[in-house]
């Protein structure tokens, strides 16, 4: 038996069909360095067909004329118009200081909901499995099923809720939760929080897995309580776990405005208007899209911002 | 002998039968013109009667399939507004008279001034009808049926406090204080503070002589006037608390169910709702109907229609067939049979099964003296952006009736600016 090893081998001669053989051509290539280029192309043309141009296309529109039914008025370059308005309408400052108020307390209590249920999970107690699939089950609805759902159960006349606070005596008669402006935003916040803390159930869970336990041996021995090896064990070793969906919810909250069109549309009043129902009603109901391409602008700003404070604040790029 | 399959056999009959498969639905299909059709019908009386009338036209024209698609009223503006910028338009539309010209503005609508014009049905419809659905000398839909503004009333409770229905905002207002009596949890009137309020305070704004448009065209609203029709409506609650404290976030629903579970003693609403109250109050003796009380300078009793258009011109042949069916008699008192919604069309209307009936007959006499809602474009976004909202903010007491009143003069400057 003759053996190869150490002898150089030596490639047939191409025929012609070998030249022209698309199959072989892209199994060459596939083994140079452009071949990761080439299979990203597709999901940057979606990207960019889905995500880039849509959102350039709202940034060039934020500075012209675009009322869907003034066709008179033309489409023209308008410049800073729309975000000078901005600076004088009451109602886009009244609705930035209500999202800062929807978004903080809706996250601080999903965060904080969610925290104590992954820590209960994580402990394996008996019946953890069907535990963990109810908890998860608020966030499997649709916005506007969990919407009309707390509608129906908060609703002045029927709803269950109304009827339970009142026969344990912490209600004297039916509330009208939506329609009292002192707590509209307030019940809003809640079923927003009833609806997404499995968000972070879900990641701090798959993070507290990852979490060494001779941490917390090690950290009984040196006598540190419950809380202690919370706060100086856990809560630092999820910290980058922590950054990533505190952001991915702020821009979830800042961005869609369903649950709240649904339980108030903004209103008693405008006390729940938020940013992004204030864009979609511009754009939808006001048919006037270069203000409320303004408007999406000014939210993408935000967004930005605060991604890039919060991560350099957390300090998550430390370790 | 047996066959091998592999990889390129596969592919082979797989392409064959990928050729196959797009030939085969062009064959079965080639018969008949599909059409799809966007309304606002939510109730289950609406869907019924809409299929009555799909049933009817499927038998008089089974070469045109006609697919229906809901889409919620407060949602219909989004949606057919991105249908018409994105090209994915809907074939033909139910549209109400209020967003006819934002939707003409926009280019939703296809003209159909001729095609009316030598339709043999035309002269069932009085002229009036077609009034809001034309523009510019332009006629872009049919009527299908009317929105009659009425009121529906506890009549039981009414013959227990010894008063008749009320025909003028004094004697309304009356009524309302009475029938309140809150250790019964009874309220005398559901108002719509909520979603669709905003069309009840402009009518209230013009019974009491702010009308919108005056009477040269021009656009604009009173300021003393208004600030008393407003004054006057917010008060029911704020100072007669005699409307539920839900108010402010009452819409449809709820000021349905508040009058069906025996919460509210009146309720100010069209037609449409009258086979869905019959099915929980008994018409006739717990609840009867009557006119829109008179305000002190105006009577305001609207009288909307519901228009069937084409939106896509490419099948406008299929389409037409669809939208001028509604316009058939027998349609239409299909229709009315299962909604309460009334006929469009004047020889519709006159119909034994519709005369006959003694509880049609204040909707019927509303025919006589009803009128339209104002309609100029931007004039639905400023009544729910801006109208609604200032309002609702007089209602949880953040706001003056003058305070609203300056509020809604300002957005109507910089809607029609």
């Amino acid at each position: 038996m003759t053996s190869n090893v150490g002898s150089a081998y030596s490639r047939p001669p191409l025929t012609l069909w070998d030249r022209i053989n698309p199959v072989r051509m892209i199994g060459e290539l596939s083994e140079t360095r452009y071949w990761m280029y080439l299979l990203l192309i597709p999901s940057a043309l979606l990207i960019t067909a889905v995500v880039i141009y849509p959102t350039l296309y709202g940034m060039q529109m934020s500075f012209r004329e675009m009322r869907l039914n003034r066709p008179d008025l033309g489409t023209g370059w308008v410049g800073l118009k729309h975000y000078q308005r901005m600076l004088t309408d009451p109602i886009f400052w009244v609705s930035l200081r209500n999202t800062a108020v929807w978004v903080t307390s809706a996250i601080a209590l999903e965060f904080l909901i969610g925290l104590i249920a992954a820590l209960t999970l994580n402990r394996n107690l008996p019946g953890s499995k069907v535990l963990a699939v109810l908890i998860l089950l608020p966030y499997f609805l649709p916005n506007v099923v969990a919407g009309h759902m707390w509608a129906l159960m908060l609703d002045p006349r029927l709803g269950v809720i109304n009827d339970l606070l009142v026969k344990i005596g912490w209600l004297e008669g039916y509330k009208a939760w939506f329609a009292d402006p002192s707590t509209a935003m307030a019940a809003a916040i809640v079923v927003e929080a009833w609806h997404s803390f499995p968000f972070f159930t879900l990641l701090i869970l798959a993070g507290l897995k990852g979490i060494p336990s001779d941490l917390y041996k090690a950290a009984d021995i040196d006598g540190a309580g419950p809380f202690a090896q919370l706060r100086l064990i856990t809560l630092p070793m999820l910290k980058t776990i922590i950054a990533a969906a505190v952001i991915l919810r702020v821009i979830g909250l800042v961005n869609s405005p369903d649950l709240l069109l649904i339980l108030t549309s903004g209103g008693p009043g405008r006390s729940t208007q938020v940013l992004s129902l204030y864009a979609f009603q511009t754009a939808y109901k006001d048919f006037n899209f270069g203000y409320a391409g303004a408007l999406s602008v000014v939210m993408f700003i935000l967004l930005m911002g605060f991604a890039w404070a919060y991560v350099r604040l957390s300090k998550v790029n430390e370790d | 002998m047996t066959t091998r399959f592999d990889r390129r056999s596969v592919l082979k009959m797989g392409g064959g039968l990928l050729a196959a498969s797009a030939l085969l639905p062009k064959q079965a299909f080639a018969q008949q013109t599909a059409i799809n059709y966007w309304h606002t019908f939510t109730s289950q009386s609406e869907f019924a009667g809409l299929e009555d009338v799909m049933k009817l036209f499927a038998a008089a024209h089974p070469d045109i399939a006609v697919t229906q698609e809901n889409i919620p009223n407060p949602e219909f503006m989004a949606k057919i507004t991105a249908a018409v910028v994105s090209g994915s338009r809907p074939d033909s539309t139910m549209v109400s008279s209020e967003r006819v010209a934002d939707l003409v503005a926009m280019g939703g609508l296809t003209d159909l001034t001729d095609r009316i014009a030598a339709w043999e049905r035309r002269g069932d419809f009085d002229d009036s009808r077609f009034a809001s659905i034309t523009k510019d000398g332009k006629v872009y839909g049919i009527p299908a049926f009317t929105f009659v503004d009425w009121m529906y009333y506890r009549k039981d409770w009414f013959d227990e406090a010894g008063l008749a229905p009320p025909t003028t905002y004094a004697e309304f207002r009356d009524a309302a204080i009475k029938l309140t009596d809150p250790a019964k949890g009874r309220f005398g009137f559901g108002m719509r503070g909520g979603a669709g309020g905003q069309s009840y305070v402009i009518n209230i704004m013009e019974g009491f002589g702010a009308k919108l448009i005056q009477d040269d065209g021009s656009i604009s609203l009173d300021r003393d006037k208004a600030i008393e029709a407003v004054d006057w409506w917010s008060g029911l609650l704020i100072k007669d608390g005699a409307v539920p404290p839900s108010a402010p976030n009452d819409g449809f629903r709820q000021i349905m169910e508040a009058f069906q579970t025996g919460q509210t003693a009146m309720l100010w609403h069209h037609t449409g709702s009258f086979q869905d109250n019959s099915k929980l109050l008994k018409a006739g003796v717990e609840f009867a109907t009557a006119a829109i009380p008179a305000g002190p300078v105006n009577r305001v009793s609207r009288l909307g229609y519901a228009y069937n258009t084409v939106t896509k011109p490419e099948t406008i042949d299929a389409s037409w067939e669809w939208i001028k069916f509604w316009g058939e008699p027998d349609a239409a008192v299909a229709f009315l049979e299962k909604t309460g919604y009334f006929p469009a069309s004047t020889v519709a209307a006159q119909d034994e099964r519709i005369s006959g009936n003694p509880l049609y007959k204040p909707a019927a006499d509303t025919l006589g003296f009803g009128i339209p809602a104002p309609s100029f474009a931007g004039f639905a976004g400023w009544s729910e952006s801006v109208v609604l909202p200032a309002f609702q903010r007089v209602l949880i007491k953040e706001a003056t009736p003058e305070q609203a009143v300056d509020e809604m003069i300002d957005g109507l400057a910089q809607a029609i600016a």
